[in-house]
């Protein structure tokens, strides 16, 4: 009888172990938190006092056109840098969802088309979008060179005050980014159970809850979710054609990536322009390479999944409002409706409802919890 | 009309490569590619073509790179070329294109990335 016990105790714990094959899918997604690495197109990355300089620019309603927006008016820190919003509202309703800027400096394209092609460069974009921001480079310049603590800032991290506006708002720029590149979420249940697998720590292995085993497993296998959410931020930083309609209203659409690319050529502040930091342009090899292809309508950046219970409404357009919408948009996806050009990625799940518990299960173990930032102490002003 | 010893006689410097053959040509190629980071490929084709591209292609997913990979010749039938992304875990080919005698052909190797 007890040879029997035994028998079955084991089988049991086999059937619950995870495959080699599995093993190493799940390690490819830590570990976390990544190094930091200073963005070379930025001089200002990385730096203390840029970062100060960032974060006070970022909270900076003066740099709108009403003076009533900020960056924070949509990146909203206690609601995971994005702002429970379908679409952003900024000076106007914009067309697509806001992304948060969470461990935004691991990106390696930026915005939802991905016209972007630095933290910096994207930085730009709200501040000269008329429906958000709506200021210019005059408009920048001005208000930063008339502000005395900015303006002393300023000078401390790019030395003279240029003569051009459009590098002064630059300059604002690579310092918004610079501050935005500290925005990194913590260890998870998730992290935790990672790092146990692969150093065969039983304890800690058993410590990560079944149901999140459960859907981790079908996250790495049946569901191959993780095909595009990969790596380390569950990301595989490229776009695809999901299934969610691209109409914005009656008579618009949003060509999502096929736009981006032409917008990022067409770019004066992409990786291959002036105002690159790196003269060996290092980080430009995506913008030299990138592919325009007709499949690239209606294509959206692949989100991170880190923090993901966080940051709700979900999709490009905010269409679906919980966890379990997507699930069932996945589930049910048709293949017909994609716009892929005989790529052939997407299938509906199909999914039971204990997939969707296990499924929702596991991705609430990506989350840290939120509320980590903590806005630093006005220091004394800079003269 | 090039024999098969001709093909044969293909060589890559540095270290440890990987051969395709076709009944004309011989690509040796080297390359370390890393899941979602540019990555670039060197090697040699014998004997030389008139043109060559290489790309890269996921046969189950039916899609390709979402990146134009640039070569350049580095003479003496070696060449290099960057850009390559593979941006997707799975089963990818290798493309190496080659043009000659007015005809082209596809050599093709299979890896897996993880």
């Amino acid at each position: 009888m007890k040879r029997w016990l035994a028998l079955l105790l084991a089988a049991a714990t086999q059937a619950a172990a995870f495959t080699d094959e599995e093993v190493r899918a799940i390690a490819a997604h830590g570990p976390w938190p990544p190094a930091f690495a200073p963005d070379p197109s930025n001089r200002a990355s990385g730096s203390k006092d840029a970062i100060e300089l960032g974060e006070r620019l970022f909270f900076e309603r003066r740099l709108s056109a009403n003076g009533a927006v900020s960056c924070s008016r949509c990146h909203i820190p206690e609601r995971n840098w994005t702002d429970g919003e379908a679409r952003a509202i900024g000076l106007a309703r914009v067309d697509r969802n806001t992304m948060s800027v969470t461990n935004v400096r691991v990106q390696r394209w930026f915005g939802w088309d991905g016209a972007n092609d630095s933290l910096w460069a994207q930085s730009l974009r709200p501040l000269l979008d008329a429906r958000e921001m709506g200021v210019d480079a005059s408009r920048i310049a001005k208000f930063v060179r008339q502000h005395a603590d900015l303006a002393c800032r300023y000078r401390r991290v790019f030395g003279a005050m240029p003569s051009e506006d459009e590098a002064v708002m630059v300059g604002v720029a690579k310092a918004l980014a610079a501050f935005q590149e500290t925005l990194s979420s913590g260890r998870t249940a998730f992290d935790e159970f990672r790092d146990a697998l692969v150093k065969g720590d039983a304890a800690g292995i058993a410590a990560y809850p079944e149901d999140a085993k459960r859907g981790l497993r079908f996250f790495v296998g049946k569901g191959s979710c993780n095909v595009c959410h990969v790596g380390p931020a569950f990301t595989n930083g490229e776009f695809h054609d999901t299934g969610i309609p691209f109409f914005i209203e009656q008579g618009r659409v949003d060509p999502g990536r096929h736009a981006g690319i032409q917008k990022l050529r067409a770019s004066e502040f992409n990786l291959l322009g002036r105002y690159n930091d790196d003269a060996r342009r290092s980080t430009a090899t995506g913008t030299t390479h990138v592919r325009l292809e007709h499949r690239n309508f209606g294509e959206f950046r692949t989100p991170s999944l880190r923090n993901l219970a966080l940051s709700a409404p979900y999709m490009h357009n905010g269409s679906r409002e919980t966890l379990r919408d997507v699930l069932d948009h996945y589930s049910t996806v048709s293949p017909d409706r994609l716009h892929a050009d005989g790529e052939a990625i997407l299938r509906a799940l199909n999914l039971t409802a204990r997939e969707t518990d296990d499924l929702v299960a596991f991705l609430e173990t990506l989350s840290d919890g939120g509320a980590t930032y903590r806005r630093r102490p006005s220091a004394a002003d800079c003269r | 009309m090039l024999g098969a010893g001709a093909a044969l006689a293909c060589e890559l410097p540095g270290g440890p490569a990987q051969t395709i053959r076709s009944p004309t040509h011989s690509v040796v190629y080297r390359a370390a590619p890393r899941l979602g980071e540019h990555f670039a490929v060197e090697f040699a084709v014998c004997p030389a073509p008139e043109g060559v591209r290489v790309d890269a292609w996921m046969p189950a997913h039916r899609h390709g790179m979402n990146y134009v990979p640039a070569v350049k010749a580095l003479g003496g039938g070696r060449y290099r070329a960057e850009g390559l992304l593979f941006h997707m875990p799975g089963e990818w080919e290798f493309v190496f294109v080659l043009r000659a005698h007015g005809a082209t052909q596809r050599l093709v190797r299979g890896l897996r990335v993880e």
